[in-house]
C-alpha cells in the first residue's frame, strides 16, 4: 500500500532531481549575456531553477498534514499495486529483451507469457495470437511500410 | 467575403474520392482509439505520424484530423454505453450519458451526443473559417517580441485557467521546456542537456514523450481499476435517431452556451476536457431542471458534449494562425505539420492556401463522415469492449514500443517511452497536468528562440516587452493570469480566515 503522501514526495523529489542535474548541465553552456546574445545555458537554467524551486514548493505541500492530501490517504491499494506490476514489469522484461531477441520474438514472446502464464487463455490460444502479433508487425513494417524493426543479436548470431 | 471564396476552393481539395477515403479511414481508426481504453487522441495521432511522412501535407493532415475527430466520437460512445470513458474529454459524458442508456433509451443517448457533438464541432469550424484569416493577418506584423509575448499569454493561461494545481502546472511547464532543450541548440549550435548520453544529441521527439505519457501512463491508471465492461444494448434503432435529433433544437439555448464555452477554452490553451467539465457544471447551475442532472438528462449530455468537440475543433484556430497549439491532440499535430516541413503560424495562410483551407474544408465534411460512420459502427466497436483487458493491454504496449522505436530506429526511444509511461502514471495519480507538459516540448524551442532574438534586437533589456501597446497589453495579461491563482487564494482566506480553503479531491480535475 503506498501513501498519497509517500507519492508526492516520491514525484516531489523526481521532479526536483531533474531540475537539478537540468541546473548543473545547463552551466556547462554558460549562462547569461555575452557577444552572441543570451548565452545557450540560459534558458534552460532558468526552467532548471523553476523545476527545483516547483519541486521544493510540492514537496513542503505533501509534508504538510493538508486537507487535500488527508482525504484521500490511500493513493494505491496493495491490489492495485500487484495489477500495476503484473503490467509494467513484464513490458519492463519485453524492452530490455528487444536487443538481443528481436522485436519480433521479443514480442511473441511477451505476449505469449502475459496471456498464459496467468491463466488467462490457454496455452493452444496464447500461442496462436503470439504468432499472429509477430506476423502483423512483419507485414505492417517490413513489407508494408518498409520500416525495419530490429532483429536482435541472437537473429544476428543465426545469421538473418 | 474572400474567405468563403477560399472555403469554396478547399472543398475542392477536401472532396475528392482519395481525401474522403482518408477521412472514412481516420475517422474509423479514430473511433478505435477512443474505444481503447489506454489509447488516446493524443497518441493516436502520434502513432499514426510516422506513416503520414511520404504523404502530401494535405493528405497527412486529413487523415490526422479525421482521426482526432473519430476518436472524440469513439470516447463518447463508451462512455455512453459501458461508463468507461474512452478519452479523458468524455468523462462528464458518463455523468447523465450513462444512465439514460441504462433506462432502456441508449439510442437516444447515443444520438443525442452525436447531435450536440456536431453542432458544437462546426461552429468550431465556422470560427476558424472567418477568424483565423483574420487572426493570420494581424499575426503576421509580429516581431519576436509579440511572439514571445503570445507565447507567454498562453502558456499562462494554463497555469491560471488549466484547472490543476498552478504550481503543479508550472512544474510540467517547466519540465517541457527543459526536454524541448535537449539536443543542439538552434542558436547557437552547442549541445545542451545531454547529460553524458551521445545519443541524446538529436533531441528528444515529442511523439515518444506523447506514447509513453498517454499510452503506457493511461493503460497502468486503466489497468488499475478492474472494470467488467458490461453494456447496455448497443442496436441502434434508426427512427429514434432523427428524433432524438429533432428534439436538439429545443434545448438551443443549451447548445449555444456550451459551444461559446468550449470554443473560448479550445482557442485559449483550455482543452476539451476542462471545456466539458466546464460546460456541464454551469449547465447544471443554470438548468431549471439542474437537480435532475446526474440521473439522464438531455442537457446533461448536451452540454459536456458540445463543449467538447467546439473545443477540440477550434483549437486548431491558434496553431493554424498563430503556431500555438489549444490541446495536446492539436500539439502533436502541429509537431506533424513542422516534420512535413511547413511552418505553423500566419505564413500558412500566404504561402500554403490549399494546405489550409483544405484542411478547413475537410473539418466540415470530416465531422458528417464522423457522425455517419459512428452511428453505423456502434455495434462493432461496442464488441470489441468485450475483449478482455489482460488481451488488449500487451497489444497497445507493443504498439508503443514498436511506434517510438519507429520515430527514428532509435532503441533508446523505446527505453524513454517507457520511463515516460512511468512519469505519466504518476502525473495523472496525482493531478499534474499533461497537456502542458506536451506543448512546452512541442513548442519550447520557437518560445525560447523569439526571446533569444528579442534580447538580441533589444541588445539585453527586456524593456522591449513593454516597447508597444500590444506587446505591452499580452504581456500584462499573461503576468496577470500567472497571478490569479495566487490572487483567489488569498481573496479566499481573507473572506474566511478561520477556516483555510478546502479542496475537495472531487475538484481535482485531470486536464489533458
Amino acid at each position: 500500500m503506498i501513501s498519497r503522501r509517500a507519492l508526492e514526495l516520491a514525484t516531489a523529489v523526481l521532479t526536483g532531481s531533474f531540475g537539478v542535474a537540468v541546473v548543473v548541465s545547463s552551466l556547462d553552456n554558460g549562462i547569461g549575456w555575452s557577444s552572441a546574445g543570451v548565452d545557450a545555458g540560459t534558458f534552460p537554467f532558468l526552467t532548471g531553477i523553476v523545476i527545483v524551486v516547483g519541486s521544493l514548493v510540492n514537496l513542503v505541500r505533501g509534508v504538510l498534514p493538508a486537507v487535500t492530501l488527508a482525504s484521500v490517504p490511500t493513493a494505491i491499494t496493495s491490489i492495485e499495486l500487484r495489477r500495476l506490476a503484473g503490467l509494467l514489469v513484464p513490458a519492463a522484461i519485453f524492452v530490455a529483451a528487444i536487443p538481443l531477441a528481436g522485436m519480433y520474438v521479443a514480442s511473441a514472446l511477451y505476449v505469449l507469457a502475459v496471456l498464459a502464464i496467468p491463466r488467462h487463455q490457454s496455452v493452444p490460444r496464447a500461442l496462436v495470437m503470439a504468432g499472429a502479433t509477430a506476423l502483423a508487425l512483419y507485414v505492417v513494417f517490413e513489407r508494408m511500410f518498409q520500416v525495419s524493426l530490429p532483429h536482435g543479436a541472437l537473429a544476428a548470431a543465426l545469421g538473418f | 467575403m474572400d474567405n468563403l471564396a477560399d472555403l469554396l476552393h478547399g472543398f475542392s481539395i477536401a472532396v475528392t474520392m482519395p481525401h474522403l477515403a482518408l477521412m472514412a479511414v481516420g475517422v474509423l481508426l479514430g473511433i478505435l482509439v477512443g474505444v481503447l481504453p489506454g489509447l488516446g487522441a493524443p497518441n493516436g495521432v502520434s502513432l499514426l505520424l510516422p506513416l503520414t511522412f511520404g504523404m502530401q501535407p494535405v493528405s497527412a493532415i486529413i487523415l490526422l484530423s479525421s482521426m482526432y475527430w473519430g476518436a472524440l466520437f469513439g470516447g463518447s460512445v463508451t462512455s455512453i454505453l459501458f461508463n468507461i470513458p474512452g478519452e479523458p474529454s468524455s468523462v462528464a459524458t458518463t455523468f447523465d450519458g450513462y444512465p439514460m442508456a441504462r433506462d432502456g433509451r441508449p439510442t437516444t443517448a447515443l444520438a443525442t451526443a452525436f447531435g450536440s457533438a456536431a453542432f458544437g464541432a462546426l461552429i468550431g469550424v465556422i470560427l476558424i473559417t472567418f477568424l483565423a484569416s483574420w487572426v493570420a493577418q494581424v499575426a503576421l506584423a509580429f516581431g519576436p517580441p509579440e511572439y514571445f509575448a503570445v507565447y507567454f499569454l498562453a502558456f499562462a493561461s494554463f497555469v491560471g485557467m488549466g484547472g490543476a494545481a498552478p504550481i503543479k502546472t508550472v512544474v510540467a511547464l517547466a519540465i517541457g521546456f527543459a526536454i524541448a532543450a535537449i539536443g543542439i541548440d538552434t542558436v547557437s549550435g552547442s549541445v545542451r542537456l545531454t547529460m553524458g548520453v551521445d545519443e541524446l544529441v538529436k533531441g528528444v521527439s515529442f511523439v515518444v514523450a506523447v506514447m509513453g505519457l498517454f499510452g503506457i501512463g493511461e493503460l497502468l491508471v486503466a489497468v488499475e481499476e478492474e472494470f467488467h465492461a458490461r453494456a447496455v444494448s448497443s442496436k441502434i434503432d434508426w427512427r429514434e435517431v432523427f428524433r432524438a435529433v429533432g428534439r436538439l433544437p429545443r434545448h438551443g439555448v443549451a447548445l449555444l452556451r456550451s459551444a461559446a464555452i468550449g470554443c473560448w477554452m479550445g482557442i485559449t490553451p483550455g482543452g476539451p476536457t476542462a471545456a466539458s467539465f466546464m460546460s456541464y457544471g454551469i449547465a447544471r447551475r443554470f438548468s431549471r431542471r439542474g437537480r435532475l442532472f446526474g440521473t439522464g438528462e438531455i442537457e446533461g449530455i448536451i452540454s459536456p458534449e458540445t463543449a467538447d468537440h467546439a473545443a477540440g475543433t477550434s483549437a486548431l484556430l491558434p496553431m493554424l494562425s498563430l503556431g500555438i497549439p489549444g490541446s495536446a491532440t492539436a500539439a502533436v499535430m502541429m509537431g506533424g505539420l513542422m516534420i512535413w516541413g511547413l511552418n505553423p503560424g500566419p505564413m500558412l495562410f500566404v504561402d500554403q492556401k490549399d494546405f489550409v483551407w483544405g484542411l478547413i474544408a475537410s473539418m466540415y465534411v470530416g465531422n458528417i463522415v464522423a457522425v455517419a460512420l459512428v452511428l453505423l459502427t456502434v455495434p462493432v466497436f461496442a464488441a470489441l469492449m468485450r475483449i478482455p483487458f489482460v488481451v488488449i493491454a500487451p497489444l497497445i504496449v507493443i504498439i508503443c514500443v514498436v511506434g517510438a522505436y519507429s520515430v527514428s530506429n532509435s532503441y533508446l526511444d523505446v527505453v524513454m517511452m517507457l520511463g515516460f509511461g512511468v512519469v505519466g502514471y504518476l502525473f495523472k495519480k496525482l493531478f499534474y497536468p499533461l497537456a502542458p507538459l506536451v506543448l512546452a516540448i512541442v513548442i519550447g524551442d520557437k518560445a525560447e528562440d523569439a526571446f533569444r532574438q528579442s534580447m538580441l534586437l533589444s541588445k539585453g533589456s527586456l524593456g522591449i516587452f513593454f516597447a508597444n501597446k500590444l506587446v505591452t497589453c499580452l504581456i500584462v495579461g499573461g503576468i496577470a493570469l500567472l497571478l490569479l491563482p495566487l490572487v483567489l487564494q488569498l481573496a479566499r482566506l481573507w473572506r474566511k480566515p478561520a477556516s483555510p480553503a478546502i479542496d475537495t479531491p472531487a475538484q481535482e480535475k485531470v486536464i489533458i
